[in-house]
């Protein structure tokens, strides 16, 4: 069990299929709506994608965010964990 | 040169698109990103590949050029510069960030399962289909906007050697790469399973177009077939307005391959002609490449849980690449990876409308999914 598994919170964002750049701007959009749970630590953002580019740019943004980001690879998606 | 034998053409668009396409899903090299990514989050990471893409290409085609494999130069269907190419330009930017794709991106997200692509590709062939219709007043803007009657290239307005130009714009551009390198600003930070660094595509594709202008007489372009399949799938339905529609009978590829001695004859009509049997085999190609990449590392998978208003946006981002790619005439890969190589005007100014549209794209498009969101 990797670090972020121990979060008990998860906000859940499913980006799977959908249109680039739609997974970035909602990711940004939920990390702006959601900063005060994130940043508190109660709270972890979990993104699904499909979207190759999203694993760069979203843990990229994040980061320049003040948060930390994690990509894992899940069947035939990646998940990205946003937190602290 | 393999354009005396229609088997070996289609052969030869075949694996130049399987090649292509596996590459481009494994960077997700989307130049519809590439440009919009530039725009609305200031990265221009991908957008340094592309520029490698276009030097490198500049400088290999000139070689080629030079050791006199390039008997057709420039390649056929390059006209003379008008505002229709800025005018094509413009709206292509703006419906290929729409459609989350261009001609090509489209194909290699459609071929690893996206949805949303596969709707912007019907799109592209609707638009394409619909600019015959509109051909007969179009023709008339490009007529009166047309300048530099006979003149292709920027050598050929200048009068300028091209090894020249070509040697200018490599300067120019050669201080800043070495720059880039030595910022490792070439290296993409990758997560995901078998990702190809961005450069190393654009190297790939360079490679592919010069190999395309060897064996079949020109650079990569697809969107001529996009007009190709709305007029087929219109002459099931009405073929006696296919007869009617003017533009479907035009035959803008007419030469005579002069190392092989082969007639190139095509147009963008229902016909299987040189066009079809260059570009079609190249979107298959394209498309199979990068299912074989998506099911390679596991990732193929189609999603149907699409909001709406993306499937609305991506099908009428569709229809405005297709039109744009009669309009312009031609699409981003012809101009950006073909024309602009061997510094065509029509690729210049097809550039200079490009890059407004896809700011234009960027806001619509932030617009539209962050009203869904909210």
């Amino acid at each position: 069990m990797t670090d972020q598994d121990k979060q008990p919170n998860f906000i859940d964002v499913d980006m799977r299929g959908q249109v680039c750049p739609a997974t970035l701007l909602v990711a940004m959009d939920s990390m702006n709506r959601h900063r005060e749970v994130l940043l508190s630590g109660a709270a972890r953002l979990r993104i699904k994608t499909d979207n190759r580019a999203a694993t760069n740019t979203i843990p990229a943004t994040a980061q320049n965010m003040g948060y930390e980001a994690w990509v894992r690879k899940d069947k035939a998606y990646y998940e990205i964990i946003i937190g602290l | 040169m393999l354009t005396g034998s229609p088997l070996l053409m289609y052969l030869a668009g075949l694996l130049l698109g399987l090649v292509a396409g596996f590459f481009m899903h494994r960077s997700d090299y989307c130049v519809a990103g590439m440009f919009r990514d530039a725009f609305l989050f200031r990265n221009i990471g991908l957008l340094r590949a592309l520029l490698l893409q276009i030097v490198a290409t500049m400088i290999i085609f000139e070689v080629a050029r030079l050791f006199g494999l390039l008997p057709l130069y420039p390649f056929p269907l390059l006209g003379s510069p008008s505002l229709a190419n800025v005018v094509g330009g413009l709206l292509f930017g703006v419906g290929m960030v729409l459609a989350g794709g261009c001609v090509v991106g489209t194909l290699y997200k459609m071929g690893s399962g996206s949805l949303v692509s596969g709707l912007a590709f019907v799109g592209i062939i609707v638009g394409s289909g619909l600019y015959a219709e509109i051909h007969p007043w179009w023709v008339g803007f490009v007529k009166a906007t047309a300048f530099m009657n006979g003149k292709i290239t920027l050598a050929q307005a200048t009068g300028l050697p091209q090894s020249l130009l070509v040697g200018l714009a490599v300067l120019l551009a050669g201080p800043v790469f070495f720059k880039w390198r030595r910022e490792r600003r070439w290296l993409t930070p990758a997560a995901v399973a078998g990702y190809v660094q961005p450069w190393q595509t654009a190297l790939v594709l360079a490679g592919l177009g010069l190999l395309s202008y060897l064996l079949v007489g020109m650079p990569m372009g697809i969107s001529t077939t996009y007009t190709k399949m709305a007029a087929m799938a219109e002459n099931l339905l009405a073929p006696e307005h296919v007869r009617q529609v003017a533009y479907f009978w035009l035959v803008p590829l007419d030469v005579v391959h002069p190392v092989s001695g082969a007639l190139m004859r095509g147009g963008a009509g229902p016909l299987i002609d040189t066009i079809w049997a260059i570009q079609f085999p190249l979107i298959v190609g394209v498309v199979l490449g990068s299912g074989l990449s998506a099911f390679l590392l596991r990732e193929f998978a189609v999603h149907l849980r699409v909001p709406a208003g993306q499937l609305v946006m991506a099908f009428s981002g569709g229809i405005m690449v297709g039109l744009a790619s009669r309009m312009a005439p031609a699409c981003n890969v012809w101009h950006l990876m073909g024309g602009l190589p061997i510094l065509a005007l029509q690729s210049m100014l097809f550039l200079v409308g490009l890059a407004p549209g896809a700011w234009l794209g960027g806001k619509l498009v932030s617009w539209v999914l962050l009203r869904k969101s909210g």
